[in-house]
């Protein structure tokens, strides 16, 4: 189990199952072996989903073709893959990597799987902002995300002010979030009853979650958010840790739980409300990627890259499939995801999760 | 058993005041909206008829519309406090449980596919979604460790809630037709109403208020727990049975007439017992009085707050009873 560098690494306590990996020449990292090995498969995983996504479509392009477009050699399926698939595949997957990234990181503070954003009303308070300035007659892309990023962070805020009680209490978080996600989308619906037929119909997908018309228009904002964010997820893998372990361990070691949870927080609703804003509230994604991600990997605390990557993999493969089942009619992804992550939220339940307020073993 | 005297005139009088706001807020409906109507007018059109303007509008649609205000606030305020009584359960409420939505995929699907494009047709599909729903939530919520908590019980609702609007989404991306009249219903209000939708739904409000009066001294004897109400000699199951058939058909008929109108059947349970105590006896009725209401002030404030448009009842009762929950789940300092 020794470190396979030369130098003797200077950290005796190395929890089982971790190795320490070298930063140049003072920084180390943790790295779980098997998270590590997970994380591989995944990247290849999706790597083959893209490729799949790619070929598939009204017309079928062969993988090599594919290939020559993504490194930008002349092809004549430059059109079809290169203007049409791959921007749209590009916004599936920035979107899956905020979500899961989202979902671990809210999911780690509530210690609980449940508290996933399109539960505790952050999808519902980006809908309401968003189809509410829909209804009145603004359609831009450009400005919709933005609201809707605010429109998640006020819920979240509210939520979080109405649920904080000398402490934050995951059940108390859980409840008080589902009631304002039922008064938000009530609010939701009267805009939709406020806006022309058409309105309404956008509306009405966009809030389910669709990837339909998304291009690199829309990639880039997502894009850059993610960019400028990667330190603050970076901080925020390192401060999962301390989160983690139990409070007094915690206090003992100096660690500022109340500012180093409420940081987490704001990161995963930030992340979340920008995914929201690019695609809809693509359901169960932010719930299904961690918990899936923590079972593969079998670690303690719920791993942020194997998140992002499995939020990725799961968009890209609902999209292609909500793009393909009903052809020529596309659904959009949200239906999917919902299809699939209400059932395993209900085993989640049976299997008593919610009846307790800490712990996410 | 000394103290029983002086608090049964405490009741009754608590009882007398309820019937009072009820009139009170039944004469509001008819009076306040786009053109308000002096009282006496209003009593004037109920009473002597006439063909006036005035007496038109109350006829047509205000009685209709208070009416129907009137039966769904009811039902869902007496199904809330069944279902608060059925699952000991504080926070239990068609909406939260994911019965109305239940009931609300059902219409949708009626729409769509069944050609059903009226009111009063939207019924039958209302019951069997809403029970199909209901069932599906305690059977997920009861398992596992624990019974049905409270929390495990609004997670079941919010997950059966999420199956069932990807299904309605489903519905809606491929019938496009269908949204145009979902989207009015789906909001949960009761302008507009015909007043032979109160024709078609009374039956069933009473069938399931008679159910539900009927498991009163059951809910009372299950409020001790559930050993203790068998050690009463109470068939529990019997209880919940019969208590979850009325209140499903009772959601299943205020949802079909109403849409989907929430937190009703959540705070006005928990304001009938602040007035009357804890014996479903006097809960159910004084329930009863305090929906409607609810409802109707909703309706009313919805109507005046941004003239000359309206907010529908439902949208209004949301807003209502947020701050409710909010409170009642503080109220404990760490729930259950």
């Amino acid at each position: 189990m020794s470190a396979d560098t030369a130098v003797p690494v200077r950290t005796p306590v190395r929890p089982a199952g971790y190795r320490v990996v070298r930063v140049g020449k003072r920084g180390r990292l943790l790295v779980h072996r098997r998270a590590g090995l997970v994380a591989a498969a995944l990247a290849v995983l999706l790597a083959a989903v893209c490729v799949a996504y790619l070929c598939v479509g009204e017309s079928f392009v062969a993988p090599a073709e594919v290939v020559k477009v993504v490194i930008g050699q002349p092809s004549p399926d430059e059109l079809v893959v290169g203007t049409l698939r791959l921007p749209r595949m590009v916004v599936g997957l920035l979107v899956g990597t905020a979500f899961g990234i989202a979902g671990a990181l809210i999911q780690t503070v509530a210690r609980n799987p449940l508290a996933s954003p399109d539960i505790i009303g952050i999808s519902q308070g980006a809908s309401a902002l968003t189809v509410g300035a829909m209804t009145f007659g603004l359609t831009s892309y450009t400005v919709l995300p933005y609201l809707s990023v605010v429109g998640g962070v006020a819920a979240a805020a509210l939520v979080y002010a109405f649920a904080w009680r000398g402490g934050l209490h995951a059940t108390r978080f859980v409840l008080i979030g589902i009631g304002f996600a039922i008064a938000l989308r009530s609010v939701t619906t009267l805009f939709l009853t406020k806006g022309d037929y058409l309105v309404a119909q956008q509306a009405q997908i966009w809030m389910t979650g669709s990837l339909n018309g998304r291009g690199w228009d829309e990639a880039a904002p997502i894009g850059w958010a993610l960019l400028v964010l990667l330190p603050a997820v970076l901080w925020a893998a390192w401060a999962q840790r301390t989160v983690s372990m139990d409070d007094d361990t915690a206090t003992a070691l100096g660690v500022r739980l109340g500012r180093v949870r409420l940081g987490l927080v704001a990161l995963g609703v930030v992340l979340a409300s920008v995914a929201t804003g690019t695609a809809g509230p693509v359901d169960f994604v932010a719930l299904l990627a961690p918990q899936i991600a923590r079972r593969m990997t079998r670690t303690a605390q719920i791993p942020l890259l194997c998140s992002a990557l499995l939020g990725a993999v799961i968009v890209v493969f609902a999209d292609l499939l909500a793009r393909r089942l009903f052809s020529p009619t596309e659904l959009p992804v949200g239906v999917l995801t919902a299809a699939v992550g209400a059932p395993y939220l209900i085993w989640l339940i049976i299997r008593g999760h919610g009846g307790r307020a800490g712990g996410n073993a | 058993m000394a103290a029983a005297p002086p608090r049964l005139s405490r009741r009754a009088l608590a009882t007398a005041a309820a019937v009072v706001a009820l009139l009170l807020s039944v004469l509001l409906s008819l009076a306040v909206g786009a053109r308000t109507i002096a009282p006496s007018a209003v009593l004037d059109a109920l009473l002597h008829g006439g063909h006036s303007d005035a007496a038109e509008v109350i006829r047509q649609m205000r009685v209709p519309r208070t009416v129907i205000g009137l039966m769904v606030g009811a039902a869902l305020a007496l199904a809330g406090t069944v279902l608060q009584g059925i699952t000991r359960n504080p926070i239990a409420d068609p909406g939260i449980l994911g019965i109305s939505q239940g009931a609300s995929v059902a219409v949708v699907l009626a729409i769509a596919y069944a050609g059903i494009h009226t009111l009063t047709g939207y019924v039958w599909f209302a019951f069997g979604g809403a029970a199909v729903a209901s069932v599906a939530v305690y059977a997920i919520a009861s398992r596992g460790r624990g019974g049905a908590t409270p929390v495990k019980l609004a997670l079941g609702g919010a997950a059966i809630n999420a199956l069932l609007v990807s299904v309605t989404m489903a519905v809606l991306t491929t019938k496009a037709s269908a949204l145009d009249e979902f989207r009015f219903w789906q909001v949960g209000s009761i302008a507009g109403r015909e007043a032979q939708v109160a024709q078609q739904i009374w039956p069933f409000l009473l069938i399931g208020t008679v159910l539900v009066v009927s498991v009163a001294r059951g809910l009372d004897a299950l409020a001790l727990g559930e050993d203790v109400a068998k050690g009463l000699g109470q068939n529990v199951g019997a209880v919940r049975i019969v208590g979850g058939i009325g209140a499903t058909v009772l959601t299943g008929a205020g949802v079909a007439a109403a849409g989907p109108i929430a937190f009703v059947g959540l705070a006005v349970p928990h304001i009938a017992r602040a007035i009357v105590g804890s014996d479903h006896r006097w809960v159910l009725p004084m329930a009863a009085l305090v929906g409607p209401v609810m409802l109707l002030v909703s309706d009313v404030v919805g109507r005046v707050l941004f003239p000359p448009g309206e907010v529908p009842a439902g949208v209004m009762t949301a807003l209502i009873g947020v701050p409710f929950l909010v409170t009642l789940v503080r109220r404990k300092a760490v729930p259950a």
